[in-house]
């Protein structure tokens, strides 16, 4: 069934009520201004890590993207909701048999060099990403061509419905639009051009990288003089940069300390909000027994959940028996496994298995995996099942993963925003992610259909089925997940914690 | 002398040739995939092949390393994986950090271990020489990170008398760059302090019971002259190596507490290129403080030689 929707009306709406005028609003700068608000200044923010490189197609860091957030823009982007509105693009139609994608671009959008962005970038960027083969081409699969008919308009031809795409072309800044002389000069590692509201200014390798505030910006300028990200590994030294005024802004806290923190944390406000992350533990179904629904089913009524996320988040999580967490327009609530020993060991009995020892693999990229693990072993031991843990590092974690050598791991996804990006790569027979060799047709069935369903009603009833299925056949046993935690300063405003971890400083005040 | 130093050059090239050869193959032993780490978690197969090529891993491991070899040899040590910069230029960026945080740590460790040392040996069963040796086995049994925790607890947190990290170049700005530098470089010169404390102590103990010692007191010297125009003179020579090597070995060792002071210096670059395995530029941070080390080295055997005319330079 195909049905014409003209989304645009739609937009239009959304934007009137945005109030999305381009450059007007009023610059003030610091000039005979006596401090107070929107008296500029540079925030100091710690970050955990330092990012690897700053070309937004080539990087998968996370601490690049808390930078690169700040530097680029996409055709859309996700708001408060996870819900894609305008940010370069401005309106967008679809053809009646949604194969074609036309973007109307915004007029008179800069990049921070001063040179005009047009449908001409837009191309440009898309192209590098699909002919160069780089991290985030798997998005464009079903992307035919990329046209630029004039200089504010982008044509996305696709081989069959995409109804994800607004999420591919702008779920985060893996997608960004870049400036070609920018790529080609090799500049774009360290001082990348965006469109963004700022700049990159300077780098100072091992140290922090410096953001100038982008007076070539289209929307509303930012009140800020610019941002430092500097790169702190250590959480209780991040807390102490924080207390102490060396920074303003931090996502790196000590776990065990935030209850504390959110309670009395004095000069330090810290906030959290549920993510769209998920964290879980994997059977590997091409071993025996695990190939064996019973045992993982078995394996799923011996686990508390509760117990495994205070464990590994100090409370700083919501468990979840399925992938995609309450508050997103996808989740589907079912939660058949409740905490029951006696019914693991009956599953158990009923397969055959007794005597089992299960080889755990965590990595100390990820510490909480590294506590859940521990949880998790005194559980499953309750059931007759003896877990051995082995904690790898993440490289070695990944070559383990690849080559199938576990009987199960523990891991998440992150970032997470379409139903497609839960399910699909981890849980369709022979996908990208799917190490631990789960395969039913029935959920390869609802997990194409879901690809290319563009209905949003019956694609969310083809997901609620896919989800109940996965979650009964135990192809990951989902325990929970996180919050994302962050901690800025009294001095700081307008700041807003994300559900997608997306770090954006753009509204920002500090206060001096 | 010019024909040693340069056989010696020469010998530290063939050194710093095998140390190529051992880190490559060393890196061929370790588990774990530089193309995997760097794609994260969401790629495909056509993704992985594309940066495994550009990458130059999907050539056999001879090719590999002669072409390795071959750039390093006119000085180019190839480019990061992660970052796609030059080697050379990286572990340079990150020399200066390293070098004022080691070289500051000796300074505080000599300014502590020189005065000690030397009275503990002098006063040798005192009460002071006693407590010089607690001192020393504290030091040495102390782990460095745990020293700068707590440092960072009392004088950043409890305090606030000092930033609790960060880095700030000293040509930049003298003073901002002092605060930043006293805790990680007294949490790694204790160790060093504690090093130096016994050598020093055991170095002057020693000359102590030389004949010529025996001499210049039954001469009538006053005991304080001895001590200093005789005995430091010569106790002090072997000090010098040990100071020179725990200088080189401190530019390469600093790892642990370069990540916990987010101080960016060759130690951190090497935490983070294991992590990320990137090999080009572990290979160049390894060559570049083996070289540090062979001069270290050399430099200390031409001091031997003038400073004690027994030894001569073959």
């Amino acid at each position: 069934m195909t049905r014409s929707r003209m989304v645009g009306a739609v937009l239009a709406l959304a934007l009137a009520a945005a109030g999305c005028g381009a450059g007007d609003s009023v610059d003030v700068d610091g000039a005979g201004d006596t401090g107070g608000k929107g008296a500029g200044g540079t925030l100091n923010a710690a970050i955990g890590g330092e990012p690897d490189q700053l070309d937004p197609h080539r990087t998968s860091a996370y601490y690049s993207f808390q930078v690169l957030e700040n530097v680029y823009d996409t055709l859309v982007e996700p708001g408060p909701d996870l819900r894609m509105g305008p940010s370069l693009a401005t309106k967008w139609t679809t053809s009646a048999d949604q194969l074609t994608w036309t973007f109307t671009l915004r007029e008179g959008v800069r990049f921070s060099d001063g040179s005009p962005l047009t449908s001409e970038d837009v191309v440009y960027s898309y192209e590098r990403i699909i002919s160069e083969k780089l991290n985030q081409s798997y998005r464009f699969e079903t992307v035919k061509s990329v046209t630029a008919p004039d200089p504010t308009t982008v044509v996305v031809a696709l081989t069959k419905p995409t109804p994800n795409l607004l999420a591919s072309l702008g779920g985060f800044k893996g997608v960004a639009i870049v400036e070609k002389s920018n790529v080609e000069s090799g500049a774009i590692k360290t001082r990348p051009v965006g469109s963004g509201p700022f700049a990159v200014a300077g780098y100072t390798s091992g140290d922090s990288i410096q953001l100038t505030r982008n007076d070539n910006y289209w929307g509303p300028k930012p009140t800020l003089d610019g941002v430092r990200f500097t790169f702190v590994k250590d959480p209780t030294v991040a807390l102490q940069n924080l207390r102490g005024g060396e920074v303003q802004w931090t996502d790196n806290l000590p776990p065990q300390q935030v209850a504390a923190l959110k309670e009395n944390g004095g000069d330090v406000t810290v906030e959290s909000r549920s993510s769209t992350d998920y964290w879980y533990l994997a059977l590997n179904e091409g071993r025996k027994p695990y190939d064996d629904v019973n045992v993982r089913r078995a394996i799923a009524f011996a686990l508390d959940r509760e117990a495994i996320a205070k464990a590994a988040k100090f409370g700083q999580a919501t468990v979840n028996q399925t992938a995609i967490p309450k508050g997103s327009s996808w989740h589907f609530e079912y939660a058949p496994y409740r905490h029951d020993p006696a019914q693991a060991r009956q599953l158990l009995g009923q397969a055959g298995v007794s005597g089992l020892t299960l080889d755990l693999m965590v990595t100390t990229e990820y510490p909480e995996t590294v506590s859940a693990a521990q949880v998790i072993a005194a559980q499953l031991k309750d059931v007759g099942i003896t877990v051995k843990i082995r904690t790898l590092d993440f490289a070695q974690w990944l070559d383990e993963q690849g080559r199938g050598a576990f009987d199960a791991f523990l891991l998440g996804w992150l970032g997470n925003i379409d139903p497609d990006e839960f399910y699909y790569a981890q849980h369709r027979t022979g996908a990208t992610f799917n190490f631990h060799k789960y395969s039913n047709p029935a959920v390869d069935r609802l997990l194409d259909a879901g690809r290319t369903e563009t209905d949003p009603a019956a694609r969310k009833r083809t997901y609620d089925q896919a989800a109940k299925q996965i979650v009964d056949d135990a192809s990951y046993i989902y325990l929970y997940n996180p919050d994302v935690v962050q901690g800025w300063s009294k001095q700081v405003t307008g700041y807003q914690v994300r559900s997608d971890r997306a770090i954006r400083f753009r509204d920002v005040a500090l206060d001096r | 002398m010019t024909r040693f130093v340069l056989r010696r050059l020469l010998q530290s090239v063939v050194v710093l040739f095998g140390v190529t050869l051992v880190v490559f193959l060393l890196l061929q032993l370790v588990p774990g995939d530089p193309v995997r780490v760097a794609l994260g978690t969401r790629f495909d197969q056509q993704t992985y092949d594309a940066l495994r090529e550009r990458s130059g891993l999907d050539r056999p491991l001879v090719a590999q390393y002669l072409s390795y070899v071959g750039h390093a040899l006119t000085g180019d040590l190839g480019v990061s994986f992660r970052s796609g910069q030059p080697v050379t230029t990286i572990v340079l960026e990150r020399l200066p950090a390293t070098l004022s945080l080691a070289v500051t740590a000796v300074l505080l460790a000599l300014l502590v271990a020189f005065p000690l040392g030397v009275l503990s040996a002098v006063r040798s069963g005192s009460a002071l020489d006693h407590a010089a040796r607690v001192f020393s086995q504290f030091g040495v049994s102390v782990p460095d990170f745990w020293m700068g925790i707590m440092g960072i607890l009392l004088f950043a947190g409890v305090l606030g008398w000092l930033p609790p990290s960060g880095y700030v170049a000293l040509t930049e700005d003298p003073a901002r760059w002092a605060s930043h530098v006293v805790l990680p470089a007294t949490a790694v010169g204790l160790v060093t302090a504690s090093i130096l404390t016994r050598f020093i102590r055991s170095s002057v103990l020693e000359v102590l019971a030389e004949d010529y010692v025996r001499t210049a007191e039954a001469k009538g010297l006053r005991a304080r002259i001895v001590v200093v125009r005789h005995v430091l003179r010569n106790a002090l020579i072997p000090v010098v190596t040990v100071v020179a090597v725990q200088l080189a070995s401190l530019v390469g060792g600093v790892i642990v507490i370069e990540v916990l002071f987010a101080w960016p210096g060759v130690g951190r670059l090497t935490y983070d290129a294991v992590q990320a395995r990137d090999y080009p530029v572990l290979q160049g941070a390894v060559l570049f403080v083996a070289a540090l080390f062979l001069l270290m080295n050399l430099l200390v055997d031409v001091l031997y030689a003038r400073l004690d005319p027994r030894i001569g330079l073959r």
